[in-house]
């Protein structure tokens, strides 16, 4: 594993009771990139998203075995505090869900949670990470209003501030636009190419030319198997796998 | 829509496919026209001149409306993008068919000289270099590819060896030398057609295997 590599796994496996939704997926995630990561419904592509901060420990019945390192530590082990892990990698869902709080208190939600009580940090922070997802400008004069009261894709660049707000190493966005209208799809898109300066982010994404737009690296995944990874550029200019080739051209899926 | 799309590139193909052969068409029969010094059939390749203009600019808009409406990755973006420069490569080639098709109006009532050095040869390696290009984009099949290379020096040395042998007969008889520039012509117009072969050669390579390579 290289000192770029921020997540990394090997021959990871996971079943849901018997059903076998991630076979020995061995892949590296390079810090400060954005990886996408693509395949039909069901081809575990989530699942395994859900794997890099063990989102899915919330599943019963879910058994994981194999290796998965975060910065070469090992994230599986029984002393991993899974809470100060989802702070060092924060979740963007398809749906944004924001607290039915105001503005602010979403945004200070985390820090708080984390012990920071000091009105004037929990101040800079909520700035900084509505700066950092494109959305002060916006929102600055009514800070204090019901987020429910934001448009879906403000809803969602509020959600990936409250997610950069405790400051993570590595964001997952599960589906982050599916909901959003092409304008606000394309802001989100905007934003995840700003983020690659801090953050290494990780996208499921069903739509192909989003994740050839937004991300560096694309794995191609097909009945629990990652099929292909490689530079998203290869991906899409010439994979070398036939199965790749049929999916992002549209011939199955 | 993917079916649509790929019913729709397979026509593109087969468009390009028949304006490539259009082009090709229009370089032998002037080279025919040439050998045979017959003005009639050079006047048939200059009437094609509008028909090749239309049928560029018809596929290359195609190819473009391809592009914008869906987005193709992969093979199909590599065949759209290799086609792109086969209409490309076929219209030069149809135009140096016309230019030759000129140059026949102007000495077809003179004898030829020297028995026209080797350009009947050089002609015939030319359109067999464009013919193996044409058939490997529709085949999809680069087997007949090996040994372009080779092919091209082949044409080049041929091309040297006219121009020497043409300043030779310019010198020994200087009534000769309008004829022997056209010859001069004639083979660096076949010169730059087993080029844009080449070309074609090159984008299939690619459009087949995603690799750049060159034919030097």
């Amino acid at each position: 594993m290289s000192d770029s590599t921020v997540i990394a796994t090997k021959n990871l496996n996971l079943w849901y009771n018997e059903k076998h939704a991630l076979q020995d997926i061995t892949m590296e995630i390079e810090k400060k990139k954005t990886t996408a990561l693509i395949g039909p419904s069901g081809c575990g592509k989530s699942t395994l998203l859900r794997c890099f901060n063990r989102m899915n420990d919330l599943i019963s019945h879910v058994k994981i075995t194999g290796e998965l390192l975060l910065d070469k530590e090992d994230m599986l082990c029984n002393g991993m505090d899974v809470v100060a892990l989802r702070k060092r990698v924060g979740m963007v869902f398809q749906r944004p869900n924001p607290f039915p709080k105001s503005i602010y208190e979403n945004v200070a939600y985390g820090p708080r949670v984390h012990g920071i009580s000091d009105r004037k940090v929990l101040d800079e922070i909520v700035e900084r990470s509505l700066r950092h997802a494109a959305l002060w400008e916006e929102v600055r004069d009514r800070l204090n209003d019901s987020a429910l009261g934001l448009s879906g894709g403000q809803q969602q660049r509020l959600c990936i501030a409250r997610t950069l707000a405790v400051e993570p190493e590595v964001i997952l966005m599960d589906e982050p636009c599916s909901a959003l209208d092409p304008i606000a799809t394309a802001k989100i898109e905007n934003l995840i190419e700003m983020l690659k300066e801090y953050y290494t982010v990780i996208i499921v994404t069903h739509n192909m030319q989003q994740a050839a737009r937004v991300s560096d690296y694309t794995g191609f995944m097909y009945l629990g198997k990652l099929i292909e990874f490689d530079k998203t550029t290869t991906i899409f200019e010439h994979p070398k796998e036939d199965l790749t080739e049929n999916y992002i051209t549209g011939r199955f899926g | 829509m993917t079916d649509k799309f790929h019913t729709e590139l397979k026509d593109l193909k087969k468009g390009v496919s028949g304006m490539a052969r259009y082009a090709f068409s229009m370089l032998q029969d002037s080279q025919e026209a040439f050998i045979n010094q017959d003005a009639a059939l050079a006047a048939t390749v200059l009437g094609r001149k509008d028909a090749l203009r239309e049928k560029t600019v018809e596929l290359e808009e195609t190819c473009y409306q391809l592009i914008a409406l869906n987005q193709p990755v992969a093979k199909d973006m590599r065949t759209i993008v290799c086609s792109l420069k086969m209409i490309a490569a076929s219209e030069r080639i149809g135009r140096y068919g016309k230019s030759t098709a000129k140059i026949v109006n102007e000495i077809a009532g003179r004898p030829h000289i020297a028995n026209m050095m080797s350009i009947p040869l050089m002609s015939e390696y030319v359109l067999a270099m464009i013919d193996d290009a044409i058939t490997a984009y529709e085949a999809e099949n680069i087997r007949k590819l090996e040994g372009f290379s080779a092919r091209d020096d082949a044409i080049d040395a041929l091309r040297h060896s006219i121009f020497r042998e043409a300043i030779t007969y310019m010198m020994e008889n200087p009534k000769t030398i309008t004829q022997a520039t056209y010859y001069i012509i004639i083979a660096r117009y076949l010169e730059r057609c087993a080029d844009h072969a080449c070309k074609m050669a090159e984008n299939v390579q690619y459009m087949e295997t995603g690799e750049r390579t060159e034919i030097k």
